[in-house]
């Protein structure tokens, strides 16, 4: 009887102090619109290391404010933002968060007064010009634009000289000659071309957004996936290289990591922040050269450079705001330095046009045979041509992605994207 | 006769005194369960009717507009909903009379008297439900990878020539989840099985024995009749486990290829959380949820049943 | 005989099976990240680096200390909360009783993805007038699993096994009913008690979902939403997760190890 009741007791005590403590930490949260902003974000790697930096930077401008960096998974994110938003809670949000461009426009029009106007606070001249539809809405600007997701073609140079190629021979290719010099390539070392997870439908979208084509119109809120030509070509040309049996199938991320890492595959074609990943094994240094992605055969508008993934910071409407939006503009909005500070220190390429001038951006890079991958990324984000992402990227991408399995297995591809318009027009109101 | 009046007045009495002892006894009673049926009223309840308003509601994030039955019209026609409905069952139909075989099988060798190292096969085969989903998933997509451990085993025992494309290939992929899920409950309705065979008398076995049944016949005639009312509830909690499936498919496959593997559940979250949210159509999607899950108990009470008479 | 061989054979085959990926786990978290992605099956000397990274990239020990916290409060309580109204509604039979006992088993029913959003207002709210309890709290991530219908229905089932003679004899000798069920009920249903702790203490630590939702600040991260978050790089270190994993779950397995005799017993008395 006793030890039960000590137990509850004790129990009851805990509880108490717990509470308690989270007391404190109220305490302290209601002083944070004077002295400290928090910020969310993903990857410690990237994302993090450059809010950091960031950090360290608006120092020496402003050592008062505390900035509490606090690391989430992207998914977690999502969940936590879309919870709180729709509760109408805003207690525990932080002041600045890091959105995926794909997701941007869903936050901005499902919440419309939760995010801050940053229109005037930066000069979107300054930014990369196809990171502004996502990050912008109605003509306000909500986002200041952060990472690129400006793709390239990684490839092994070793395997291409065995199959008589030079990285030369690979500049300004179209997918058709990928797929040709792929079957070349496996013929002479064995190896596949490129790994794909059957989920994740990022080629497709590589592809379109070569040719500014994209799942939805112009309004980012109408289906275009019956009639899309880009798309269409898209869809022969994954199945082009699937049926050449160029690819090697993965389920998650860490086996794509493994399936350049130990060599299993002749290029990567992705997002230029897979380069730490490609470095970390470094037994494979001077053996990669990065070219431009190919375009889209038989589309005029497709040109040979494209995007993947690449977010934004965005500012929620808490207290605090004004002081936020002081941080991101005096960091990511203008430091020419800081930017290279962030590309010597973590490789990251940001969306900044005056910073390609700085010397870190004009660095050789060893591991890629002494090319200045950094200059050609930032060159060819130049030439992204602008989409806007609209409303339904994922929702859409899940319609799609049973389609694709659908013509794979041999039905009509003008039948599979009938279907899928007509039930994503269902689903999308 | 005076006797019987104070016979009478006594039993007055005791029935007076018997009244307020119940009374009482109720009130205690209630008192007991009173905690507890308030906190599940409170957060199962109470927000399982708010979901219900907002399942006759619709629109993407906070600006949900009522739409009456809308929504439910939209749910039979929807083919990802379907989809998701056929899969879970699928699932159910063939993953949880495996499972419950297997832990059923696995109770029975394990309740030999003469078995030496009982805890440490026991243990081990536990072992699976205590891991973490987070840790689990993480496993599970190594083992089944194109290159897993799974594969380059089958290919060195020569059982299969190439690779199975067991998370990218639509109908492997439901196997690999239905290994998972098995892998992780067996040993959890294992237990239960074993701690109702350590009641079962062993004089009933000893009786078969010199009726020269064998060890198939004692398994079927006695074991299992006797085993009867937890197998129900074991297959009752795992009908429930399996119609709300989320963490396996979530983390291992996250539904594909294309929508392969997708549960309802996993449906509800993304509906929530994966696209532009719409609130109120992902808790239609769960009321479907409720309503099988009820369906399906009454049918597996009714098997149940019949078979006892 | 052979049919003891097959017995063994079996039941090793199931242990290998069941403990195997376990193994995988710890020889993982002895190797570097691309070892791992290959799927090395040997141990390799990382396991201190690993080690050491993970104790440099994230806010380990706290974590450990906010899951043991929430994981032993929940545990007690739930104890207590359901072993109360197992008892209750065995003892003190009654049709209503058993009208509601029905009524919340339904309960189990409900998937906890539709309760999330609702839940999370109702703490939103909550937080407005009572912040202690509200969003971000370790109380609003123990609150709503503290009670399940499922321990309710188990100490139902074992209360019935129940020698009431006993508790009778303890109302004669004067005690009280609370006195009748700490005293005498407790203390002779122990191992049932540790049956149901080791369901509870599992889930609780394993918990993701709620306190994904509910958690905000890194301060009150658990264990489970650490190692997801680790998972979240664009370039993970995997023997570092695979070392997260490994001390996540010795705790859970080397519990259940210790009292997995009480276990079986106190099941026996549910399954009766």
């Amino acid at each position: 009887m006793k030890k039960v009741l000590a137990l509850f007791l004790v129990s009851i005590l805990l509880l108490t102090a717990c509470s308690s403590g989270s007391k404190d930490k109220q305490a302290s949260g209601e002083s944070k619109d004077t002295k400290e902003i928090t910020v969310w974000a993903w990857d410690p790697n990237f994302n993090i290391k450059a809010m950091n930096l960031a950090k360290e930077a608006y120092k020496s401008e402003n050592p008062d404010l505390k900035i509490k960096v606090v690391e989430n998974a992207q998914a977690d994110i999502v969940q936590k933002l879309n919870t709180s938003l729709s509760s109408g809670t805003t207690k525990g949000l932080p002041n600045i968060v890091l959105i995926e461009d794909y997701r941007a426009q869903s936050f901005l029009k499902a919440y419309p007064d939760m995010f801050q106007e940053l229109t005037g606070s930066f000069n979107p001249e300054d930014f990369a010009q196809y990171k502004m539809a996502p990050t912008s809405l109605d003509g306000k600007n909500y986002g200041l634009p952060f990472d690129t997701g400006v793709t390239g073609l990684y490839v092994r140079t070793d395997y291409l000289e065995k199959a008589g190629y030079k990285v030369a021979d690979l500049q300004n290719i179209d997918w058709n000659k990928y797929i040709e010099i792929g079957k070349k390539v496996k013929a002479a070392t064995g190896k596949v071309m490129l790994t794909q997870d059957p989920k994740d439908l990022g080629l497709i979208r590589m592809m379109i957004q070569s040719s500014g084509a994209w799942y939805l119109k112009k309004d980012g809120v109408t289906p275009d996936l019956a009639g899309n030509a880009a798309l269409k070509e898209a869809f022969k040309t994954y199945k082009e290289i699937l049926d050449a049996d160029l690819v090697k199938p993965v389920s998650d991320w860490s086996q794509f990591v493994a399936g350049f890492n130990s060599g299993d595959v002749a290029t990567v074609p992705t997002g230029n922040w897979i380069t730490p990943s490609i470095k970390s094994e470094a037994s494979q240094s001077g053996k990669w050269a990065v070219v431009p992605m190919p375009k889209q055969s038989g589309i005029a508008s497709s040109v040979n450079a494209s995007n993947l993934g690449g977010s934004s910071w965005y500012v929620l409407n808490v207290p605090g705001k004004e002081k936020a939006v002081d941080f991101l503009a005096k960091t990511f909005g203008s430091n020419v330095d800081f930017y290279q500070t962030l590309n010597k220190e973590i490789g990251a390429i940001g969306t900044y046009k005056p910073a390609a001038e700085g010397e870190a951006y004009k660095a050789s890079d060893d591991f890629f045979g002494g090319q200045k991958i950094i200059t050609d990324f930032a060159n060819w984000t130049e030439q992204i041509p602008q989409v806007n992402y609209g409303l339904h990227t994922y929702a859409i991408e899940d319609i799609l992605a049973v389609g694709m399995q659908d013509y794979l297995k041999g039905k009509d591809l003008d039948k599979v994207l009938e279907d899928a318009q007509k039930q994503a027009e269902e689903q999308i109101k | 006769m005076i006797t019987a009046k104070v016979n009478q007045n006594q039993a007055l009495k005791t029935a007076k005194s018997g009244r307020k002892i119940r009374a009482k006894n109720t009130a205690i009673g209630w008192s007991f369960v009173t905690i507890a049926s308030l906190m599940i009223c409170l957060f199962y309840f109470y927000p399982m009717v708010q979901a219900l308003i907002l399942s006759f509601q619709s629109g993407t994030g906070a600006n949900l507009t009522f739409t009456g039955l809308d929504n439910y019209a939209r749910l039979l026609k929807d083919p990802t909903f379907l989809t998701t409905v056929k899969n879970t069952v699928i699932y159910l139909v063939i993953q949880v009379p495996i499972m419950i075989i297997l832990a059923l099988f696995l109770s029975v060798l394990l309740n030999n008297k003469t078995l030496k190292y009982k805890g440490l096969f026991r243990t081990a085969i536990f072992l699976p439900c205590v891991t973490s989903l987070v840790a689990y998933s993480v496993i599970f997509k190594y083992l089944f990878g194109q290159d897993g451990i799974i594969n380059i085993m089958l290919m060195k025992l020569s059982l299969i020539s190439e690779p199975i494309q067991w998370l990218t290939d639509p109908f492997w992929a439901k196997i690999a989840i239905i290994v998972a899920i098995t892998w992780r409950w067996t040993g959890y309705n294992m237990i239960f099985y074993l701690s109702a065979l350590q009641n079962v008398d062993e004089s009933i076995y000893e009786a078969a024995k010199i009726d020269g049944a064998s060890s198939i016949q004692q398994f079927f005639k006695i074991t299992i009749p006797m085993l009867k009312p937890i197998i129900l509830f074991t297959s009752i909690t795992s009908t429930i486990g399996t119609l709300q499936l989320f963490d396996e498919v979530m983390n291992i496959t996250k539904g594909g290829p294309g929508n392969a593997t997708m549960t309802i559940s996993q449906y509800i979250y993304n509906l929530s959380f994966k696209y532009t949210p719409d609130f109120g159509y992902a808790a239609t999607v769960s009321y479907a949820i409720v309503i099988m899950i009820v369906i399906f108990s009454i049918i597996q009470f009714k098997v149940a049943g019949d078979k006892n008479e | 005989m052979s049919k003891r061989i097959f017995s063994y054979t079996v039941l090793i085959i199931a242990s290998i099976v069941s403990i195997f990926p376990f193994l995988w786990m710890i020889v993982s978290s002895t190797n570097k990240s691309v070892d791992v992605t290959k799927g090395r099956l040997l141990p390799g000397t990382h396991f201190i680096e690993n080690l050491q990274n993970l104790l440099n990239t994230v806010d380990l020990i706290p974590a450990l200390i906010n899951s043991t916290k929430i994981s032993i409060i929940t545990t007690v309580l739930a104890m207590l909360i359901a072993s109360l109204a197992g008892y209750g509604f065995e003892i003190f039979k009654s049709r209503t009783k058993d009208f509601l006992f029905n009524f919340l088993l339904l309960s189990m029913m409900i998937p906890f993805a539709a309760l999330m959003v609702p839940l999370f207002r109702m703490f939103g709210t909550i937080s407005q007038s009572v912040p202690i309890i509200g969003i971000d709290t370790k109380t609003a991530v123990i609150l709503p699993t503290v009670t399940t219908a499922f321990l309710i229905f188990f100490f139902r089932q074992s209360t019935k096994m129940f020698p009431k003679e006993i508790l009778e004899a303890g109302r004669i000798d004067g005690l009280t009913e609370l006195g009748v069920f700490f005293r005498i009920y407790v203390p002779t249903m122990k191992t049932t008690y540790a049956a149901a702790a080791i369901i509870t203490f599992m889930a609780s630590w394993n918990s993701y979902l709620w306190p994904l939702v509910i958690l905000q600040s890194p301060e009150n991260q658990t264990i489970p939403l650490l190692i997801s978050n680790l998972g979240s790089s664009y370039s993970p270190d995997f023997g570092m997760i695979m070392t997260a994993i490994v001390i996540a779950t010795l705790p859970a397995a080397l519990i259940f190890f210790i009292m997995q005799k009480h276990f079986v017993a106190g099941m026996m008395g549910s399954v009766k």
